[in-house]
């Protein structure tokens, strides 16, 4: 049984150490690709690199995915939240299903779902007596 | 509380009616706020505003006459179709609910639910846009089948009045549907 914890260990600093590495040279890979012109690069025999006009469209893809990504995701949320007009705001199939169980004496009855005119008698019709 | 102050859910006020008809019927209206002169006169003058700024840029007279008919179609549109005057709930004991919304051109829609139809009024919490609100709903079955909540008819949906109100309501309609 292995131990989750988020403590230092030495195969995680390895791993942090590699990231930091092969990171920085990703960065200086892309930065050797846009800036040196064409020429020089084939001169020194590296001939297969992907088209220039890519270093500038990644990220201009990149962020208008994102930001399209935030907006996309608050438009799920909205869709997938039930209208007022909806039995889902009141009920589910799980409520409807469960047993009613008058239960052993002495044990704690099972747990279930109290329904909303139980609920709303709680709450506002028994304020007079309260009062 | 001498003067009825109550609003709706985003801070407008609204007017509250109750009156009780008989022992076993109730009426409630809930009123918006009319629509102000002032708005109608300031939204206008923007848009035509607007209109005439892109025709002085197109020097395109469509501009205008397409903004002046838009306008205006919208405005009709919106009187008709959108704007809500007052929605009434006349609750009569054995017989059913009666539910009507007033627009502002004069146009009323009604639905009437019969008693046997209706399991229970209730005051539900719902999350509605970005936050949580309290509404009243009619719980409607089916008479062959009375634990099964068949459908969920949501009240006062133009007004959203806030949970003083909905209280008041709530209890009225309990007292006439625990007599039945």
């Amino acid at each position: 049984m292995v131990e989750n914890s988020p403590s230092p260990l030495p195969e995680r600093a390895i791993y942090g150490f590699v990231l930091f590495l092969s990171s920085q040279f990703g960065l200086f890979l892309y930065l050797v690709w846009a800036f040196v012109p064409e020429a020089w690069l084939h001169s020194v025999g590296l001939t297969y690199w992907p088209q220039k006009y890519w270093a500038l469209a990644l990220p201009v893809y990149l962020l208008v995915g994102l930001t399209f990504c935030v907006i996309l995701l608050f438009g799920i949320n909205m869709i997938n939240t039930a209208p007022l007009c909806s039995v889902d705001n009141i009920t589910d199939s799980y409520a409807k299903g469960q047993r009613i169980d008058c239960g052993q004496n002495g044990s704690p009855p099972r747990l279930k779902d109290v329904s909303i005119s139980e609920i709303n008698h709680m709450f506002y019709l028994s304020q007079e007596d309260f009062k | 509380m001498a003067v009825n102050q109550y609003t709706d859910v985003n801070g407008k006020p609204i007017t509250f009616d109750s009156e009780s008809h008989k022992d076993f019927c109730r009426e409630f209206t809930i009123s918006n706020a009319k629509l102000s002169l002032r708005t109608i006169l300031i939204y206008t003058c923007i848009v035509w505003l607007l209109a005439y700024a892109v025709f002085f840029i197109t020097e395109n007279t469509v501009v205008l006459s397409s903004a002046i008919i838009v306008t205006l179609v919208s405005m009709v549109i919106g009187i008709h179709f959108v704007k809500v005057d007052r929605e009434t709930l006349l609750i009569i004991r054995s017989l059913g609910v009666q539910v009507s919304s007033s627009f502002a051109s004069g146009r009323e829609c009604t639905t009437f639910i019969e008693m046997s139809k209706i399991k229970d009024i209730v005051i539900n919490e719902a999350v509605y846009m970005h936050r949580v609100i309290y509404y009243l709903c009619i719980l409607v079955k089916n008479p062959s089948d009375p634990e099964m909540i068949s459908s969920v008819v949501p009240l006062f949906q133009s007004s959203k009045p806030r949970l003083n109100c909905l209280e008041q309501v709530y209890k009225a309609c309990q007292e006439v549907l625990l007599q039945n």
